[in-house]
């Protein structure tokens, strides 16, 4: 077992590498010119070629890249030798964003707490949604809650984000006022107004990834309970309460463990569209206005962030695989 | 003119919304015009502003970067203090230039290439501080740090007279970076002798004042000076300081106990606090100004009115009410580029073809403007005239929807092929209205015969581009509004190659000398009537097709009033938005 | 993006399943008999076929999706509602009638859609025979590939690189403006998007492997190419459809939120998500321009979705028992 963990985790760490070189390479090798990337509105020939030298972009890429692994694990120091003040970045530094004068890790360690807070509160809300509708839907399978819960499923699965999002806000907050106006409130500061306008944007996500774990779930549960073991089960004269959970659903539960890892991964890597909608500062936001701002410092922290909570992710759905399928320790 | 820092521009995207890419602020009419601000008292005193704003954060706040028109309104009236500064008032009165800092606004020497400012007494910054004549050359200083302080205007670099090298950058690199000689000839070209700070010019300029009311003469106390970070930090000078100011969230001022109102005769500040909200959509904030419900009803915004929100604002005689509808200090136009396009007729083509109707309509009718005829507005005074453009400078009547006859009549007599028309335009990321101008404007010249490609650009990104020579197109989206009351701030910086916005790329050596010869003409009457033939060459050179004086919208909260104009809502005539000096709070 | 992963799973779910059908004939009357599936399937068709002929719809219905400023009034206020004339009612603004606009935007949105399914499709196809085929290191490095191209946030690339990318396929030789714009979309869904089928296929094609008719198959001395050729690939049409029918609508979300963001096509081709993030200004002035835009997309997707589901179902026996 602990030789199992040792090996997800190795492959794991390969993962990471390979991710930040071809995240790397992606940014360096693409553009025309990569120092061009790294001013946005103000930009001049001058500004682009003083970037150049103080981002290190005129060196061979071999070495900035070891420059960048170095400095995320013992940091790093910009304009040295250049006849400017010299410009700290402690470890982990992932860069040094000019545009926006501060370190990419603590613009990401900023937005970080706003994403995870919206992708735990819509995680709950749509597992709790998504599994019990599915199930709900399985045990009355062809009756009509079935087909009422599959059809609405359907339906807001069928639309887009940004427009279930942008319809949310007009009718609930501007149209009958019922919520407050977009903002953000850390929790530990201002709870009842965190929760109130977290409402919308962990529902806008939630119904959408909902609908797609009722069908999982609806799915799962439909094929397990079909299973020999479960009438087997029936047989026995175990309730049908204790059939569903204990039996189908447990049984059912390793795709919907799967999902649900990678899209909370995902979803913590930044909400580009609900934080651009609702107004909060997460690491999408973060992410799409570096895109705008031309800041590739900030644009390669993100990505790399952003990749490495999937992994993460995927790693720990790995884990629970253990715990829910016995089989998965010993191969 | 030195070509100014292309971030720095003036102007809208053609048929983009108002509220996007305005920079520079405008004025308009010469003379007249009382002082209307009256502070007359504390009943219009107290309360919290909050503004909304679409955008992240202000663009700059350092005074010396700051150069968007609404920012410079904005700042310049809470938090900065120039040498010279507009007057508050609807009309002509907001475009008079005043004293500020200084107790006059300023005095030449016969040759017009020194001007002298003496400062006010008892002026301070917010630590108390007395504001002393070095800190006002401080200020001006840092705009000649092109590495760090970017953005902001290059009148400074560009009129005093420091010595240039040879690829015409100025031998002073200011505070930051420089080196000896550099810092000989700058403290040569401004000098301070007890409260009096002495400019000398490279040529005569006659309207000096108005490039002092630029916030690049605001004054930075060196100590405090954290050079690129002083954006998100400034000091104050004026009647509100920064309590705080976190991107995406919130600006708030409040009062600068050390600002006393003795030494500043301009500014009213009326309410104790200043909020300005960052990151609304712009649909949000329509709503929020039309319900105006709670703090929202002491909210104003900058942004102008969307479009597809117009009607119901102007539907409603109670909305209506607390709107404006105005001219703004802005003309849209398409430049041609005449590298791109070199055939007078071609152009000219180009011109008649245009279907400036259906662009207007989808502006929003008469919300959008007027016809424009020109790169000239009304409001400017007396340096407009009309043009005639459209009655016949081109051969035929044109109407509003486009001669395709005449186009193609034009095209005809060209004698050779039309190149293939690019045509740049900026948009920001969801706006669709830019877009579909960019369509109708890709339809009407291609019934006359043109081949169209269309490319969009992001809006950050846009006049970078465009004003690249290797990657701007044979047309491009603009749009400019004067710094000052002066068309020397228009067609100089149109129409020549060392311009500061020159999309048309003309390079004429006798339209230069036309323009040098109208830029130090001391007799203003006479000026102006060369800038009006200027003007009218322009048009009718096919370097410009204007397509409107802009108007703009603003809907007001229905608590936020006005002091000089009856309480109703007016549009800040030099800069455009709320005019923000004469706001009050009923309670 | 994100929904087309989501769907792999669900499909990868039902692969098991397959084990052990003759395939054919047995799903399509099974699937011919399921109501829900053919008149999606109908509709479904419906859509395509009268967008991809929008420009000669457009003409017998007499609509224009060219603007015409006589039919605005002042604000950009069109002049009527929806009329006879214009049966979805008039663009606000530019006075382009909103059925045409629909019927083209459908056009391009499906276009965009459809191509990048078959990108997808046939790179993830290749890849996942490839790996399962040849085993070993070819079989790791290829599956270690498709886990990394899983972990980028591809949404978030997609933003970062699309000027630079548009530039780049503009420098070789792909022609400038929506062509390049919309090479660049349809190369990136297939980029990030093969992995999930290749998934699929890789894992349908090494249980395939150990059955018996490719065993006996082998056994009587069959080449491996003639192997692949006739016993294997039959077997994986099944997955395809499937995957197929459930991305598109996938893709066409996508391309929609990706106008929304500003990433897509140039003005002068309308598409689906275009008009969608447009609409949406005039909820309370125009609202029948938010109405029908927005109900064809549903139903285009969901018409997808429900033929999806019915091939899924047919494909799997044990589903349409219960």
């Amino acid at each position: 077992m602990l030789g199992f963990v040792v090996k997800r985790l190795g492959a794991m760490v390969v993962m990471l590498v390979g991710l930040s070189i071809v995240v790397f390479l992606l940014f360096s090798v693409l553009p025309a010119d990569p120092a061009r990337l790294t001013c946005g509105k103000s930009c001049t020939p001058d500004v682009v070629a003083a970037n150049k030298v103080r981002l290190g972009l005129d060196k061979p890429l071999t070495e900035q890249y070891t420059t960048y692994v170095k400095g995320i694990f013992a940091g790093r120091t910009y304009n040295e030798g250049q006849g400017v003040a010299e410009i700290q970045c402690p470890a982990p530094c992932l860069g040094y964003s000019f545009a926006k004068q501060a370190p990419v890790t603590d613009l990401i360690t900023e937005a970080v707490p706003v994403t995870m807070w919206l992708a735990l509160g819509s995680f709950v809300l749509w597992m709790a949604i998504g599994v019990s509708g599915g199930v709900v839907a399985a045990l009355n399978r062809g009756r009509w809650l079935d087909v009422a819960l599959q059809s609405f499923a359907l339906i807001v699965y069928s639309l887009p984000t940004f427009f279930v999002g942008l319809i949310a806000l007009i009718v609930v907050i501007v149209q009958f006022g019922l919520l407050p106006y977009p903002d953000y409130y850390p929790p530990t500061q201002d709870f009842p107004k965190f929760f109130d306008t977290m409402l919308l944007p962990w529902l806008t996500i939630a119904t959408a990834s909902a609908a797609f774990y009722v069908r999982l779930t609806r799915t799962q549960m439909v094929e397990t309970l079909g299973e020999d073991y479960i009438r087997t089960a029936r047989a026995k004269g175990l309730t049908e309460r204790a059939v569903t959970v204990k039996h189908a659903l447990r049984a059912g539960l390793t795709p919907i463990v799967t999902a649900a890892g990678l899209d909370l991964g995902l979803l913590l890597g930044g909400a580009i569209i609900v934080e651009a909608i609702f107004n909060l500062p997460g690491v999408g936001r973060l992410a799409v206005g570096s895109v705008l701002d031309s800041d590739l410092p900030v644009i390669t922290g993100v990505t790399l962030v952003a990749a490495a909570f999937i992994i993460i992710s995927n790693f720990v759905v790995d884990l629970l695989y253990m715990v829910i399928d016995p089989r998965v320790r010993l191969s | 003119m030195v070509k100014r820092k292309p971030g720095a521009i003036a102007a809208v995207a053609a048929g983009a919304l108002l509220t996007l890419a305005a920079c520079s602020g405008g004025s308009s009419t010469g003379t007249g015009g009382e002082t209307a601000s009256s502070g007359s008292g504390d009943s219009k005193a107290g309360g919290t502003l909050n503004v909304f704003s679409g955008g992240d954060k202000i663009a700059h706040l350092d005074p010396q970067r700051n150069y968007t028109g609404v920012d410079l309104a904005f700042a310049g009236t809470f938090l900065h203090r120039s040498l010279t500064t507009y007057a508050t008032g609807e009309g002509e009165a907001g475009t008079k230039i005043v004293p500020d800092l200084a107790t006059d606004t300023g005095t030449p020497d016969a040759t017009g290439k020194v001007w002298k400012f003496t400062l006010r007494d008892g002026i301070t910054f917010e630590d108390g501080s007395a504001i002393t004549c070095d800190d006002v050359k401080y200020g001006v200083s840092r705009s000649f740090a092109q590495d760090v302080i970017t953005d902001g205007p290059q009148y400074a670099v560009s009129m005093l007279d420091v010595p240039k090298d040879k690829d015409g950058a100025s031998i002073y690199t200011g505070p930051y970076k420089n080196t000896p000689e550099g810092v000989a000839a700058y403290d040569k070209a401004v000098t301070c002798e007890g409260k009096t700070i002495t400019f000398n010019l490279n040529k005569p300029v006659p309207d000096y004042a108005g490039t002092t009311t630029l916030l690049t003469y605001s004054p930075v106390p060196k100590a405090k000076d954290t050079g690129e970070k002083y954006d998100m930090a400034p000091v104050s000078s004026g009647p509100y300081k920064i309590e705080s100011y976190v991107e995406k969230k919130a600006l708030t001022l409040v009062r600068n106990t050390a600002w006393k109102k003795e030494s500043d005769p301009v500014r009213n500040a009326f309410p104790d606090k200043v909020v300005m909200s960052f990151s609304i959509n712009p649909q949000v904030i329509d709503q929020r100004l039309i319900k105006s419900t709670g703090d929202d009803a002491f909210a104003v915004t900058a942004e102008g009115i969307d479009p597809a929100d117009l009607a119901t604002v102007f539907d409603n005689p109670q909305n209506a009410a607390r709107a404006t509808d105005q001219l703004d200090p802005f003309v849209r136009y398409y430049a041609i580029n005449t590298k791109k396009v070199p055939n007078v007729k071609h152009r000219q083509a180009l011109m008649a073809a245009l279907d400036r109707e259906a662009l207007r309509k989808l502006a929003g009718g008469t919300f959008a403007g007027d016809f424009a005829d020109g790169a000239v507005k009304p409001n400017i005074g007396i340096d407009y005239a009309p043009t005639g453009l459209w009655d016949g400078l081109l051969g035929e009547a044109v109407p509003p929807t486009g001669n395709v006859e005449l186009a193609k009549k034009l095209i005809a007599e060209a004698g050779e092929a039309p190149p293939e028309i690019t045509f740049d335009y900026g948009k920001a990321k969801d706006d669709q209205t830019a877009d579909k101008a960019a369509a109708i404007a890709k339809a009407s010249w291609e019934k006359a015969g043109f081949k169209v490609k269309l490319n969009p650009i992001e809006q950050s990104a846009y006049y970078p581009t465009v004003l690249d020579p290797a990657k701007q197109g044979s047309v491009s989206g603009a749009g400019w509004g004067p710094d000052w009351l002066n068309a020397s701030t228009v067609i100089p910086e149109l129409f020549t190659p060392t311009g500061g916005f020159p999309m048309s790329q003309w390079d004429d050596k006798t339209f230069v000398a036309a323009v040098d010869d109208a830029k130090t003409t001391l007799d203003r009457n006479e000026q102006a009537k060369k800038w009006q033939e200027l003007n009218k060459q322009a048009v009718q050179l096919g370097l410009i097709i204007p397509t409107r004086f802009g108007k703009e919208q603003e809907i007001f909260g229905s608590k936020v009033k006005t002091a000089s104009f009856g309480g109703k809502p007016y549009i800040n005539p030099a800069f455009g938005g709320p005019s923000w000096n004469d706001l009050y709070l009923v309670k | 993006m994100q929904v087309a992963a989501d769907h792999a799973l669900e499909v990868a779910d039902s692969a098991p399943a397959l084990q052990g059908l003759s395939p054919g004939k047995l799903a399509w009357r099974r699937l011919r008999r399921n109501k829900t599936a053919m008149i999606s399937l109908g509709v479904a068709l419906f859509i395509i076929l009268i967008s991809a002929f929008a420009p000669v719809v457009c003409a017998l219905l007499g609509v224009s999706p060219d603007g015409n400023s006589d039919l605005i009034a002042d604000a950009g206020r069109p002049v009527s509602g929806p009329t006879l004339d214009h049966p979805f009612g008039i663009e606000p603004g530019t006075g382009k009638d909103i059925l045409a606009l629909l019927l083209y935007g459908a056009r391009v949105s499906l276009l965009i859609a459809l191509t990048s399914v078959v990108l997808t499709v046939t790179i993830g196809v290749l890849i996942g025979t490839i790996a399962a085929a040849s085993r070993g290191f070819v079989d790791r490095a290829l599956t270690w590939l498709m886990d990394l191209t899983l972990t980028f946030p591809s949404l978030l690339l997609l933003l970062a690189l699309s000027n630079v990318m548009i530039d780049r396929l503009t420098a070789l030789g792909v022609p400038e403006g929506n062509f390049s714009r919309i090479t660049y979309l349809i190369l990136f869904f297939a980029i990030f998007g093969w992995p999930y089928i290749a998934r699929i296929v890789r894992g349908q094609v090494i249980s395939l492997r150990e059955r018996e008719f490719v065993e006996a198959a082998t056994a009587m001395g069959a080449s491996r190419r003639r192997i692949i050729l006739t016993e294997l690939v039959p077997n994986l049409w099944a997955p395809v459809i499937v995957y197929s029918s459930i991305s598109l609508p996938g893709y066409i979300a996508a391309e929609a939120t990706l106008s929304f963001l500003g990433v897509g096509t140039d003005a002068s081709l309308p598409t689906w998500g275009k008009l969608l993030s447009d609409s949406i200004n005039y909820w309370q002035t125009y609202p029948s321009y938010l109405l029908f835009p927005s109900i064809g997309l549903v139903i285009t997707v969901l018409s997808f979705n429900l033929f999806g589901d019915a091939v899924r179902d047919a494909l799997d026996p044990r589903a349409g028992r219960v």
